[in-house]
Formats: C-alpha cells, sequence, structure tokens
C-alpha cells in the first residue's frame, strides 16, 4: 500500500523526524520519501516545523581532516576562480612582463631556422594583455603530435626561472602544466591524452616559474602571456 | 552566526555550481558545522562517528543544493535533519549503547535540563532563532507537554534515543514508553499547529 495515502502518515512522520521510527519501518518510510511526492512533501513539512533549534552549547568544532576530505571529495577545487581571475594574480604580471622584455631586448639574435620544420596550423594566438611581452603564436604539426611555439621575438628565460605552459581546460578545472620551457620557442611533444584537451574553449598561458618550473603543480608566478584556442586573427 | 538567511543564500550561491560555489560551500560550513557535529555527537557518543556523520551530511548537502528549496524557511532545519537522519541510522547499525558516554551530555544528570539545552533560549542563543516562528512555538509547546511525554520527547530529539532505549532509560514498559511518544508528538503537532495557524 502506498505510505502517502496512510492514515498513518502524520505519525509516521512525526516519530521519523523524532527518530523514534526504527528498522524497516524507517527504511520504508525513507524510500516512499523518494518515490511517492506526497510523503516527500508531508516529510518537508514535519522537518521544517517540527525540527528543534538546536542552542549554541551543541557547538563542537569539528577537526580540520572532515572540511579537507570533503573540499576533495567533491572536488570543490573545480568551483573556484580560474587562477589567473583570483584576486592579486595580476598583482605580480607587470612585473613579468617587463622582466620579458627586458630579456628580450637583451637576447636579440635570429633564432635558428629548423630546415626540417614540420607543416604546422597555428592553433592560438598568445598575448600579453598589457603589452610588453611579445606575442607567441602556437601551432600544431600536421600528426597534432606536437605543439610549437613560435615568438615574435626570441625570448629566453634567465637563469633562475623558467617559462611553463600551460593548458586551461574549455571546461573550467585546474590548469595541466604541458611544458617547462627555457625559450618561448619551443617544440613540445603532446602526450596522446593531451590532444583532445586542445580544442576551441580551451586557453594556453605561460606563466613565468622558478627554475626548473612550478614547484606545486600550478602556476605560482605571473603570468605573461594567455590565449585562447581556436582564436586566431 | 546561524543566520537562516545567510544560510539559505549560502546554500543557493553553492547550488549555482559556479566559479564562487566552492568559497561559499566552505563559508556554509564554517557556520554550520560545529553545531551539526554536536548534533550528532550527542545521538552518536562517539566523535569519530559523529564525523563521519558529518562528512556524509556535507556530501549530501553539497548534491541536494540543487533541490533545495529556496522558499523553505529554515534551511538550517533542512540540514540538521539530514544531520539527524544520517546519525539515527548509524545509531541503529552500530551497537551504540553509550549515550552516557560523551562527557557533556550526562544523561542522567538532569533529563528535563535537556529540554533547555535543546530549546531553551539561553544567554548563547541565536537571534535568528527568536525570529523563528516555528521554532518559538515548538520550544512553547514541548514545555506544555505532561512531564513524562516531554522528557522522552527531549531525550529522542537529542540522544536518538529508540523506543527500547527510552524505556530502559526511563524504566518504564515499552508499551508505556510508545504510547507517551505517540500522544507526545500528536500534542505537540496540534500546540504548534495551533499558534502558526497556517497548517496545511
Amino acid at each position: 500500500m502506498r505510505i502517502g495515502s496512510s492514515p498513518l502518515l502524520d505519525a509516521l512522520c512525526g516519530e521519523y523526524v523524532l527518530g523514534t521510527l526504527r528498522g524497516p519501518a524507517r527504511r520504508r518510510l525513507a524510500r516512499a520519501r523518494r518515490e511517492e511526492p506526497q510523503v516527500a512533501a508531508r516529510l518537508r513539512y514535519w522537518e521544517e516545523t517540527f525540527m528543534p533549534e538546536y542552542t549554541t552549547r551543541f557547538d563542537v568544532a569539528p577537526s580540520k581532516r572532515t572540511w579537507r576530505a570533503l573540499e576533495r571529495e567533491l572536488g570543490l577545487a573545480r568551483y573556484r576562480p580560474a587562477w589567473y581571475r583570483r584576486a592579486g594574480f595580476w598583482r605580480n604580471w607587470a612585473l613579468g612582463a617587463t622582466f620579458a622584455l627586458a630579456l628580450a631586448v637583451g637576447l636579440r639574435t635570429p633564432g635558428p631556422e629548423s630546415p626540417q620544420a614540420p607543416a604546422w596550423r597555428p592553433i592560438a594566438q598568445l598575448s600579453a594583455a598589457g603589452g610588453g611581452a611579445p606575442g607567441v603564436t602556437a601551432g600544431l604539426s600536421a600528426d597534432g603530435g606536437t605543439l610549437e611555439l613560435r615568438a615574435a621575438r626570441p625570448v629566453l628565460a634567465g637563469s633562475a626561472q623558467s617559462y611553463e605552459l600551460w593548458l586551461l581546460p574549455a571546461g573550467g578545472g585546474a590548469p595541466v602544466s604541458l611544458a617547462v620551457l627555457g625559450s618561448l620557442d619551443a617544440r613540445v611533444a603532446l602526450a596522446p591524452g593531451r590532444r583532445p584537451g586542445l580544442r576551441a574553449g580551451a586557453k594556453l598561458a605561460v606563466s613565468v616559474e622558478p627554475a626548473g618550473g612550478s614547484p606545486t603543480g600550478a602556476p605560482t608566478g605571473p603570468v605573461i602571456l594567455v590565449g585562447e584556442v581556436g582564436n586566431i586573427s | 552566526m546561524l543566520d537562516d538567511q545567510a544560510i539559505r543564500g549560502l546554500l543557493l550561491r553553492a547550488a549555482a555550481r559556479d566559479e564562487g560555489s566552492a568559497a561559499a560551500f566552505q563559508r556554509l560550513y564554517e557556520a554550520s558545522a560545529p553545531r551539526l557535529l554536536g548534533v550528532a555527537l550527542r545521538i552518536l557518543g562517539r566523535r569519530e562517528l559523529a564525523e563521519e556523520v558529518l562528512h556524509d551530511a556535507f556530501v549530501r548537502i553539497w548534491d541536494a543544493a540543487r533541490g533545495f528549496d529556496p522558499l523553505a524557511e529554515r534551511p538550517f532545519a533542512w540540514m540538521a535533519a539530514i544531520v539527524r537522519h544520517r546519525a539515527i541510522d548509524l545509531r541503529a547499525s552500530h551497537d551504540v549503547s553509550r549515550v552516557d558516554s560523551y562527557h557533556d551530555a550526562p544523561l542522567d544528570a538532569d533529563p528535563d535540563g535537556s529540554l533547555e539545552r535543546l530549546v531553551e533560549p539561553g544567554p548563547g542563543a541565536d537571534q535568528a532563532a527568536e525570529r523563528n516562528r516555528a521554532a518559538r512555538w515548538l520550544r512553547e509547546c514541548l514545555g506544555r507537554l505532561p512531564a513524562f511525554e516531554r522528557q522522552s520527547l527531549v531525550l529522542a530529539y537529542e540522544h536518538g534515543l529508540s523506543h527500547r532505549e527510552l524505556a530502559a532509560h526511563l524504566q518504564k514498559p515499552l508499551g508505556t514508553v510508545k504510547a507517551w511518544v505517540r500522544r507526545g508528538m500528536a500534542s505537540l503537532r496540534t500546540c504548534v499547529e495551533a499558534h502558526l495557524g497556517d497548517a496545511p
């Protein structure tokens, strides 16, 4: 028999909310709540009206572990602002951009032309929003296995620094490191698993990191270049 | 701190599943987790089980936030219900014969005083609770019940005691205690609905 039409529905709801309804009867009502809208509405009313307002005397500080486990399990990092939009992120940006420009001026040597450069098609134009750092064109080799960066001017990282190339997934989410670079002219072999991520809507970004790359697996230094895949002008 | 308006806003922000959702959910947790952990701890008596319930309840709250009724007057009661159900289920599946073990809530010390711990606005009680009519009448009407009925309901509310545990604790026959609980809940409903005046 459907619980929703039972004359005992309110009595059952009351003892469910109180907690004295146990065993199979409790499980039946919990199931009926999922299956019968009438039961769900009635239980909501009982909970809304007959749940006591617990006082501060109940408060017990939970362990930090519980929140950390929740954060991990629910993947909450996906629902935080992207790292390059967080407050304070752009504060260091100009510094990095200026530094990159200084390097560019100091190291103005023609880049070696690779005689057997494979055919490639540009997929993204990376630029610095505030100007400063030279633009970089990112392209994919014909077989899709190599990502190539071509800088408008050659730029080498200082000895204490590296550039790190990041993929910002199209659906949002944590940046994925593609390569640690010593120069903005570079070829990067793409792992097969990375290739589908380089689709329209995803972004490529370059940050300045300590030599050897980001120590944390996420960008830590200023972002000097960013560009959207598929957005070629 | 546990302002239902604020809790509603944070729940809806978490349900939006955008880049502000994690921060809103974290604030919701920080504001409500201590109270909810206390609710679970009174029922389970063991810290590690109560933290487990808190964790599971917040997973459920995160998922269920998207279906949360924005018109619900008492979003904290909604969260507390999730915690209590989970704690009572866990209590039933464990052998939790340890109501007395939790040092802050000795069951035998003053069973009637539990009503005060549960609902009476003490100096530390939230202003928000005072503004809430349903909560106010629930407290008022609990206080008007005959002593044994009130005691049975308060013990069940606070410690999650079953009929059998109530009977053992109050040293009364099971049938008597069941009748107290049944009559107590029926009277509570009549009283609260009469005062709220808008029983559906």
